[in-house]
């Protein structure tokens, strides 16, 4: 295969809280991370990405998801599946690394909830704004190491643990549910 | 005091042999090809040898490329033709 230069030389750009790293001796697979942009929900929160280079880079785009979970209208919150347009059919043999990683921060700071990932998330962006900042900080603070705790979510989340609920799987069913604790447990119960 | 006399006919250099040496650059307005991020005086990936087998071309965009560069993006393009840079439909310039 012909190498492409990656421009991954220096790959930390502390300016912009992005870095790339290899995972092997190859270029081909590769972990990203992004820092959460500040006034966000994700502001300071560490998110990993994996990053897949098919064979023919630069002409077709790198296959990258979130390998932090996290809740963000664009963004499946079960795989990490990214929707996003640049990753798809408006990629150009153009683009970098870096200008991928810088997409996806500014993705973190504008939702497109018209063009959903994930529709749960995508309607609780759009009918119930504070639950989903309050949801999505929350996420960052717990999956990606972010700094803000959202103390009210926290006590609702002990409530279904201490009822036996296996942690995760409570915390997807009450941010599924809009964190109400009766919705949350009948779901968990029939699922 | 003695004065030292140079006869320049006895310093005469015949000069038979010269030796030209030349250096060639690709005038663009970049340094590095946008597609595979090698310098424009270098060759694209595929190519061994700089010159006039890896050639440059530009757009009516004023975007410029290698050519086995934009000829493969193109090619790997279904709908539209557009320039990887800005976008706008790629013509080749004349």
């Amino acid at each position: 295969m012909t190498h492409y230069d990656f421009e991954v030389t220096g790959s930390k750009v502390a300016r912009c809280h992005i870095k790339v790293d290899m995972v092997n001796d190859n270029f081909l697979e590769l972990i990203g991370e992004i820092i959460g942009p500040p006034d966000t929900a994700y502001d300071g929160g560490k998110f990993k990405l994996e990053i897949n280079i098919p064979d023919t880079y630069p002409f077709n785009p790198p296959k990258v998801k979130f390998v932090t979970k996290i809740w963000h209208p664009n963004i499946s919150s079960v795989t990490g599946a990214i929707c996003l347009d640049i990753l798809k059919d408006q990629w150009a043999a153009a683009m970098t690394l870096r200008t991928v990683l810088l997409s996806l921060q500014a993705l973190l700071a504008a939702a497109e909830p018209d063009d959903p990932q994930d529709a749960v998330v995508a309607k609780q962006y759009k009918e119930n704004r504070k639950t989903f900042t309050q949801t999505a900080r929350h996420w960052t603070n717990v999956y990606a190491n972010g700094p803000h705790r959202e103390c009210e979510l926290e006590k609702i989340l002990e409530q279904a643990k201490n009822m036996g609920f296996d942690e995760h799987k409570a915390r997807v069913a009450l941010s599924s549910s809009d964190w109400n604790l009766e919705r949350a447990t009948e779901s968990l119960l029939t699922s | 005091m003695k004065m030292a006399v140079i006869d320049p006919a006895e310093n005469e250099v015949n000069k038979n042999i010269w030796i030209a040496v030349g250096t060639w650059r690709w005038v663009a307005n970049d340094d590095n090809c946008g597609i595979c991020r090698m310098a424009f005086d270098g060759c694209c990936p595929e190519c061994k040898l700089p010159g006039d087998d890896c050639p440059l071309v530009w757009g009516e965009c004023s975007h410029c490329f290698h050519i086995h560069c934009i000829v493969k993006w193109l090619n790997s393009q279904q709908v539209h033709q557009l320039c990887p840079m800005c976008r706008q439909d790629w013509k080749f310039k004349e």
